[in-house]
């Protein structure tokens, strides 16, 4: 009877699917690069829906990216590094332009969409010098889309006329959920130590 | 060696300036965030129901932004003044690539109708030093071409009297053509009144309650000039130890002349500003033929001019009435409230209100610091004619007024602030 043996190339098959299946499924992606913690999120695109459609009618549309980090225990807040981007889309180009608008401003264009989201997260690099190399490590990343301002000020641009003041946007602010209609997006990930980051596994 | 030089430096710069600028690093810039602010607007369009109603200053501007750099926050402004103008709850601006490279199209959509839209509006809100705090706000529903409106008043400036209580109306804006407009009002008041006046008057003048019904058509005759007709049927109770109630029903004619032209600037060095004439005539009549228990005509004829240029802004008001008969009091006139010689005090010029009114007023503003200047004269006979005059500054914004006027007189001279919105 002949022994049925496991072919070589299937081993290898099989590692290389289940760690692109691994690296696919992983939606926040921590590396470090010299003494930088990166984040970076493929599967995560903000640049779509009502933002886009925003975007493709000319306006900008402001990103409020929040990046936290917790060592230690998940309980231990580590560093909240907080952010606004500007994005814009050019309607000739049909390429995105991103301001990043903490002091200085930065600013990328000629960007694809996944481009312009990838800069975004590579902005929020943040220093982990000090940090025990096998401490361990939370990172939450948060993305929120922000509303035009015009719908949030109660007594803001049109609502003051020669016929007096109208409330009904106030009405209308207190009688909506909070930030029920704000796009927004959350992604988490760890334990992972920087040891770990620096032999390659990603956190 | 000079060539040697010539050729390091043309080996050094030539590259330089042939090879593209990478997008990264990016740049450290302070420049706009919206990358299309760098295009061009072709045109700018305005589609949906009422778009053909827009003023002709607003439509200036609309078309002045045709030719110049995309610029979002002007767009918004306009977008705002035309909802603001058209009364609808929605303007959408869509923008689109134009025919020419790097130009684009904004057009802005009128969006849902006024059915079923709801409005809460504080239509006047004002603290006077004198007379203390006087409000009015109201709520209304639009459905299809009606208007239903509940409101609530408490006004101790207009008249002798403080008057507060309820008001409600009903209006439809097309009567088988958009010339023609119905409106019904009815309100409710309960008065309180100055010692100064319950000094002066008769008994039988003053009255604790009053109820006004008025059915009033107004038929637009060539725009801009329109005309009102109506009948106001007012029932009051009179403070006398025997409750009694008279009526003062009044057929009441009002002839409206408003026009608008040209443009405040958007654009700074826009010449000739934005042109804006209000001007009335007003007739009320109350008559037996009516059943009204006193008699009396009321003429009444005010005209505004108003000039806006850049961040000036000046108005020229001017009043005048007459009644002849014996009308009640709420019909009389006052001067010395925070429209008319601002400063005086109403009590102190005519308890009771007269029946010969003349004002004129002037108001310059710049860049919201105000300053202004009132004449005028209440009288019953000829020979109580006396002018009186005053001035004042503040600051206005946005319909806000934060003011302080001084009587222009010989002896203590007490001045009169007021604050607020819309008076």
């Amino acid at each position: 009877m002949r022994e049925r043996t496991i072919k070589p190339w299937w081993v290898i098959a099989a590692f290389f699917s289940g760690l692109a299946f691994a690296m696919w499924a992983e939606e926040l992606i921590l590396t470090t690069h010299e003494s930088r913690l990166e984040f970076s999120a493929p599967r995560v695109h903000f640049l779509v829906g009502k933002p886009l459609e925003r975007l493709r009618n000319a306006s900008e549309v402001p990103f409020a990216v929040k990046v936290t980090l917790w060592s230690g225990t998940r309980n231990h807040l580590l560093r909240e590094v907080q952010t606004r981007f500007v994005v814009s889309y050019d309607l000739w180009e049909e390429r995105f332009a991103v301001t990043n608008l903490v002091t200085p401003r930065r600013t990328a264009r000629h960007l694809t969409s996944i481009a312009a989201e990838a800069w975004c997260l590579k902005e929020m690099s943040t220093d982990v010098t000090g940090i025990r190399a096998d401490e361990p490590l939370w990172a939450r990343l948060d993305i929120r889309a922000e509303e035009v301002k015009e719908a949030g000020l109660p007594f803001g641009r049109g609502s003051i006329s020669d016929s007096g003041i109208n409330l009904t946007p106030l009405i209308e602010i207190f009688s909506r959920p909070a930030n029920a209609t704000q796009p927004h997006w959350i992604e988490e990930t760890g334990p992972v130590t920087l040891d770990e980051l620096r032999r390659g596994r990603r956190g | 060696m000079c060539k040697l030089l010539m050729i390091g430096i043309f080996a050094v710069v030539l590259p330089a300036l042939a090879l593209p600028l990478p997008d990264e690093p990016p740049n450290q810039e302070t420049g706009p965030t919206n990358v299309n602010t760098r295009l061009i607007v072709e045109s700018v369009q305005v589609s949906g129901r009422d778009s053909v109603k827009l003023s002709n200053p607003l439509r200036s501007d609309l078309d002045q932004v045709a030719g110049q750099k995309f610029d979002p926050p002007l767009l918004e402004r306009l977008r705002d003044r035309i909802k603001q103008e058209l009364r609808v709850p929605e303007v959408r601006m869509h923008v689109v690539k134009g025919g020419m490279p790097d130009h684009v199209v904004v057009n802005f959509e009128i969006g849902a109708e006024r059915e079923k839209h709801f409005a809460l509006d504080l239509s006047r809100f004002l603290y006077h030093s004198k007379q203390g705090w006087s409000g009015q706000g109201h709520a209304t529903v639009n459905i299809h071409e009606n208007a239903f409106s509940f409101g609530m008043v408490s006004d101790g400036d207009r008249l002798s009297e403080r008057f507060a209580g309820i008001q409600a109306g009903f209006e439809r804006r097309h009567v088988g053509t958009d010339r023609l407009h119905l409106r019904f009002d009815f309100s409710s008041f309960h008065e309180q009144w100055n010692q100064a006046t319950l000094l002066q008057a008769a008994p039988d003048e003053i009255y604790r309650t009053r109820t006004h019904f008025s059915p009033m058509a107004t038929v637009v005759i060539l725009e801009p000039l329109e005309a009102s007709f109506g009948v106001d049927f007012a029932r009051y109770r009179l403070s006398l130890p025997v409750a009694k109630t008279e009526s003062s029903n009044a057929v009441v004619t009002t002839l409206r002349y408003h026009q608008r032209w040209g443009s405040a600037g958007v654009h700074q060095g826009t010449p000739g500003g934005e042109h804006d004439i209000r001007a009335s005539y007003s007739l009320r009549a109350g008559t037996h033929v009516l059943e009204s228990d006193p008699v009396f005509v009321r003429h009444q004829t005010e005209a505004r001019y108003r000039l806006r240029r850049g961040h000036q802004d000046l108005a020229v008001g001017f009043l005048a009435g007459r009644i002849s008969g014996r009308a009640p009091l709420f019909e009389r006139f006052v001067l010395g409230n925070a429209e008319t010689l601002r400063g005086w005090n109403k009590f102190s010029l005519d308890p009771l209100g007269a029946s010969h009114v003349a004002h004129g007023s002037i108001d310059y503003s710049y860049r919201g610091f105000l300053v202004f200047y009132d004449t005028g004269a209440v009288w019953d006979r000829p020979e109580d004619r006396e002018q009186k005059q005053s001035l004042g500054v503040g600051c206005k914004k946005s319909g806000f007024q934060l003011a302080v006027a001084f009587p222009v007189k010989s002896g203590t001279v007490t001045p009169v602030f007021y604050a607020g919105m819309n008076f």
